[in-house]
């Protein structure tokens, strides 16, 4: 345990977009309780300015928050070569559902694709299991 | 229109593409290898790894005692909540329709939180649409508009929208088609349309842009608060005047991100004004369009219904809704994942009433169910129809054998013991 332990982690809000992607689908109709749909599902992309504002590097776990839920989960640069700070991506999944508002001004439609979170450097901790999410 | 299959054709039911031209290979009842499906669709084929057990209150059970259990539960309940159905066949959705009938119950599909709106306008006769034929055969400039099908519904750009050679479209995607992205994001679909054919727009700021195009077509300066190049407005506007046949695809980026559909009915009005456009709905379960089809025929609604001495019908008969206030007493839930699709604040209530989960594979739903019956995967080990993204109903056949029950024949013995 070093140093770093012992301080506050910088923590930043950020917004979460949801997408889809083939490959974690894919590994849901596998098994939605194998290891391949949450090394697939259970990760933030960011801007690599977001993730110095972090104090992370590529891979480290983070907390991923808001009023409705909290997860942790892998941080990964999204690649993206526009800049995209304070906006972060999520692939659709229970990871990211954990913090969909229930808030739908009474439409029926939650905002799977506007979700206000904040994100902190989990150090070191584990993602959180599909089970665990609960 | 029935799309009829050769013999040696099966369909895929991966997503609502619904492509049908797949070949599999068996090893006595197993089906070992698939042929021409994505990715997705080889995974959804083969099975799952976990399947379903037939299970009361955690204790593996036989079918019958299981079904018994499934019809107690709706008896009893008040307000049960029948709710999936985008994975089913629709004769499977019919009996789901009448159980919900019977049972006084609050009935809903995926497209609630889904595609729902553009498959009612549809439906309604307030959008043009097409079928993805004569898309493959016809369209000259496709957008796609916060949808990814790289990722969503893989072989939809090389059978249908922008690889294929049509009849119309010889020269294919190199000479005779226009692919546009309109994205919060550079998706892989935008990297194929590249960066002339990518429109990237800040999130929730869709319906401004379909304004900015209203504008833009009318020959007027298409004004956005967030600064778009102007220039490449005209750009655009400019191409989707020369379309003979244009299609939008409307994906979910583009549906949550509307508060009505006030601004694409306007968009596509203005846009058959001067050009030729469509739109189709980029449907993701296999079947969730069919189940719009269905209970629109019975109740003249695509979903949010209740059953009583008449059929109720709006925002707070959403299963999203019922379940924020616990509305509803048990649900049965067919063929889809509600804990792993719905925000968890909303889904969480179901763990605390009676639950039963119909489906091939076990799901975080299945996991919290009191009853678990196993179905057979529809498209390989039951057939039935089903209504492709397009409207168009495919016919899916039988490929293996299976102990199984299909779940159109699950919800009937619930029907019948109800």
């Amino acid at each position: 345990m070093g140093f770093g332990q012992f301080l506050a982690a910088p923590e930043i809000k950020l917004k979460l977009i949801t997408y889809r992607d083939v490959f974690q689908d894919s590994a849901k109709e596998s098994s939605r309780f194998g290891e391949e749909y949450e090394k697939l599902s259970a990760v933030i992309r960011l801007d690599p300015k977001d993730i110095s504002k972090l104090a992370i590097k590529e891979g480290d776990t983070v907390f991923v928050k808001n009023g409705s839920g909290k997860v942790i989960v892998k941080a990964m640069k999204s690649g993206y070569e526009e800049p995209h700070p304070g906006i972060a991506y999520m692939v659709n999944g229970p990871w990211s559902n954990a913090l969909v508002p229930d808030d739908t001004g009474g439409t029926g439609v939650p905002k799977f694709k506007d979700i206000e979170a904040t994100v902190q450097s989990a150090k070191g901790g584990k993602v959180t299991g599909i089970l665990d999410i609960f | 229109m029935v799309v009829c299959l050769s013999n040696n054709y099966y369909v895929c039911t991966g997503c609502a593409l619904l492509c049908d031209d797949i070949e599999v290979e068996l090893e006595g009842s197993s089906l070992v290898k698939v042929h021409s499906a994505c990715r997705k669709g080889v995974a959804r084929m083969k099975g799952c790894e976990t399947p379903l057990e037939c299970a009361v209150n955690g204790k593996s059970t036989d079918t019958d005692t299981a079904i018994k259990e499934a019809a107690r539960i709706l008896s009893n309940a008040e307000n049960p909540l029948i709710f999936g159905h985008g994975n089913s066949s629709s004769q499977a959705q019919r009996k789901a329709i009448a159980i919900a009938r019977k049972t006084g119950a609050y009935l809903d599909d995926t497209s609630s939180f889904c595609q729902g709106p553009i498959i009612e306008a549809i439906l309604q006769g307030k959008l043009r649409t097409c079928t993805l034929d004569e898309v493959k055969d016809r369209a000259d400039v496709i957008v796609f508009w916060g949808a990814d099908p790289s990722s969503s519904h893989p072989r939809h750009m090389s059978r249908y929208s922008y690889f294929p050679r049509g009849k119309e479209r010889q020269r294919g995607w190199e000479e005779d088609r226009t692919a546009i992205c309109i994205d919060v994001r550079k998706s892989d679909t935008a990297e194929i349309c590249g960066n002339n054919g990518t429109y990237i727009i800040p999130p929730g700021e869709d319906a401004e842009f379909m304004d900015a195009l209203v504008s833009g077509l009318s020959n007027k300066v298409p004004k956005t608060s967030f600064d778009f190049d102007k220039k490449r407005i005209l750009e655009l506007t400019n191409i989707l005047k020369k379309a003979k046949f244009g299609v939008i695809f409307a994906g979910l980026g583009l549906v949550y991100s509307l508060k009505d559909l006030e601004p694409l009915f306007a968009l596509m009005d203005k846009l058959n004004s001067v050009s030729s456009f469509h739109l189709i709905p980029m449907v993701g379960q296999y079947n969730m369009r069919g189940s719009n089809h269905n209970i629109f025929e019975e109740t003249g609604y695509v979903n949010r219904v209740k059953f009583g001495t008449e059929v109720l019908h709006g925002p707070e008969y959403s299963v999203v809704e019922a379940l924020k206030e616990k509305a509803v007493d048990a649900a049965l839930i067919i063929g889809s994942d509600p804990l792993s699709s719905l925000p968890l604040s909303v889904a969480r209530y179901l763990t605390e009433i009676p639950l039963i989960t119909i489906d091939p594979c076990q799901t975080l739903t299945s996991s919290k169910s009191d009853v678990t019956i196993p179905c057979a995967l529809a498209g390989v080990e039951s057939g039935g129809t089903a209504i492709r993204m397009d409207g168009v109903e495919v016919e899916m056949k039988k490929i293996i054998e299976t102990d199984r029950l299909s779940d159109e024949e699950i919800l009937t013995r619930i029907l019948e013991a109800l």
